[in-house]
């Protein structure tokens, strides 16, 4: 009794200085963490195979049992939606292709430009602690570590884990979950005075508040025409006809229209809140956000995924005292809840290359 | 004759397979149900501290294998459950049913708030919300339901048998 008491003890310490120092390997993300993982996968997949054929028609009969109502209900909705949708589609897919073609055009990045692997959802997190998913594609499809997932809707996480034939994906809603952003705002609009010397007539136009056009002193006598761009917008020139009295004024680009944007850090909060958006600057320029802005990815050399992919809109603004900047809530335009297929951009970013 | 502890590595496999697949895929009001942690929990009961850690500590590790967290934590974290559960028999070394289920369903909600605490000490926080209170509810609700049934699997696995000649 003793001799197993002590053998208990000693496989007790042994079992807590493993785990002690499994954590500190795959914290510090060593390839051994990774592999005991595959060497694990390879005696449990059959197991996990086998138990789920006797295991998929009680889960069927649950969900036929708690959702058959709902499933209804959905089922006439998404009828309803689709109809009024299908006319829609084709002009946004028109509208789609051209702006990737304009894109292209001007030598700027495009999603169309990135392959991607078509991949299906085949099983959730077993914890309650970790926001993740697994999917049937991996290191032979061309999936890496860092790659965004996306499904019809817009981002839903990226790949955290790969393995031989399937990958983990860490949804956009984890707590660990981090990602560059850009709101973009119709921006604030004031409205700027044209200086003019002489009697002629004065224009207005709307700029926004942060530009201040350069306006000449001195008098003179001919037309003068000046350009100020804004934010890379390149304004089409407008002469202004001679007056007898010589007039000066500056032409300044219709800025009203412009779309402002606004980077800042995505970060999840958990599947029962909303995602949040911090660091996002204060500026007079950018004006207030409102409810609704759509939140795309920022793209950059740094950043998990390329610029552009619809992430949500915002759903509520929380003004913050002194610089800090207002923290903002998304709602995310992808169902989280019920994913099926979806779509992982063969695009690394260069943090997670090795 | 097969060794407890191998018999527990075999049975831990499929209890394991059963959290992977029907426990990962019902999900009573979002929350999945933790059969591991029920198991562990029944194990301490029944055979004490000891074996309630060892059992924590194994099943945890196989856990561990599976999911997106640090390897480590949910074997540590189930180590401590098993001990917590094991510790009920210093106090009633004769327990009748209830009782043993009042300490399972214990030693469960322990093991959900011991989870993200862990989780935090690593510096993966953020799980420590509201929703825990939710969590902690289901996953005791769904462990007492289902500890019957994993007290017999868990006798059967851990009892040691006397060699015939």
């Amino acid at each position: 009794m003793a001799t197993a008491n002590t053998n208990r003890r000693r496989a007790i310490i042994l079992l807590t200085i493993s785990s002690l120092f499994l954590i500190t390997l795959d914290l510090q993300n060593s390839t051994a963490a990774s592999g005991l993982r595959s060497v694990f996968g390879i005696f449990f997949r059959p197991v996990e195979g086998l138990t789920r054929v006797f295991t998929r028609p009680i889960g069927n009969a649950w969900f036929g049992i708690t959702n058959y109502n709902d499933v209804l209900d959905e089922n006439s909705f998404l009828r309803q939606q689709i109809a009024q949708q299908e006319g829609a589609t084709v002009a946004a897919a028109a509208s789609v292709r051209l702006s990737q073609e304009l894109l292209a055009l001007n030598g700027l990045p495009t999603l169309a430009g990135i392959n991607a692997v078509t991949a299906q959802v085949i099983g959730e997190s077993p914890t309650n602690y970790s926001q993740t998913i697994e999917i049937n594609q991996g290191n032979e499809s061309g999936i890496r570590v860092g790659m965004p997932v996306l499904n019809a809707a817009g981002l839903i996480g990226k790949i955290t884990k790969v393995f031989e034939n399937r990958s983990s994906i860490m949804l956009i809603t984890d707590p660990d979950f981090s990602i560059s952003i850009k709101v973009v705002s119709a921006g604030r609009s004031a409205t700027a005075t044209t200086i003019s010397k002489g009697t002629s007539a004065t224009t207005s136009t709307a700029v926004p508040l942060e530009v201040s056009p350069l306006l000449p002193d001195s008098e003179t006598t001919t037309t003068t025409t000046t350009t100020t761009p804004i934010a890379g917008f390149t304004a089409t020139v407008t002469t202004l006809p001679s007056t007898p009295q010589g007039v000066t004024s500056i032409t300044v680009p219709k800025a009203s229209d412009l779309a402002v944007r606004e980077t800042g850090a995505l970060e999840g909060q958990g599947p029962s809140r909303q995602p949040t958006v911090r660091f996002v600057d204060n500026s007079v320029r950018f004006g207030d956000i409102e409810v609704g802005v759509p939140i795309v990815t920022a793209g950059g050399s740094r950043s998990l995924a390329p610029p552009d992919i619809m992430i949500g809109n915002v759903s509520r603004v929380i003004e913050r005292l002194g610089s800090a900047g207002p923290l903002l809530e998304i709602r995310l335009v992808a169902d989280l809840s019920n994913l099926s297929f979806l779509r992982i951009l063969l695009y690394q970013p260069i943090t997670e290359k090795k | 004759m097969a060794s407890r502890w191998l018999r527990l590595v075999l049975v831990l496999f499929f209890v394991l397979a059963l959290q992977t697949t029907l426990f990962a895929q019902l999900r009573p009001f979002g929350v999945a149900g933790q059969v591991l942690l029920l198991f562990t929990a029944c194990a301490g009961v029944t055979y004490g501290v000891s074996v309630g850690t060892i059992t924590g500590l194994v099943a945890g590790l196989m856990y561990d294998f599976t999911l997106a967290t640090p390897i480590g934590i949910g074997s540590l974290t189930l180590g401590v459950v098993g001990a917590t559960a094991g510790v009920y028999l210093y106090f009633f070394p004769n327990p009748i049913w209830w009782l043993r289920i009042f300490a399972i369903a214990c030693a469960s909600a322990l093991g959900e708030v011991y989870y993200p605490i862990a989780l935090a000490m690593v510096g993966l926080d953020g799980w420590i919300q509201f929703r825990l209170l939710k969590i902690i509810a289901v996953v005791v609700v769904i462990n007492i339901l289902f500890a019957p049934v994993m007290l017999i699997v868990s006798r059967w696995t851990l009892s040691e048998r006397k060699r015939t000649n």
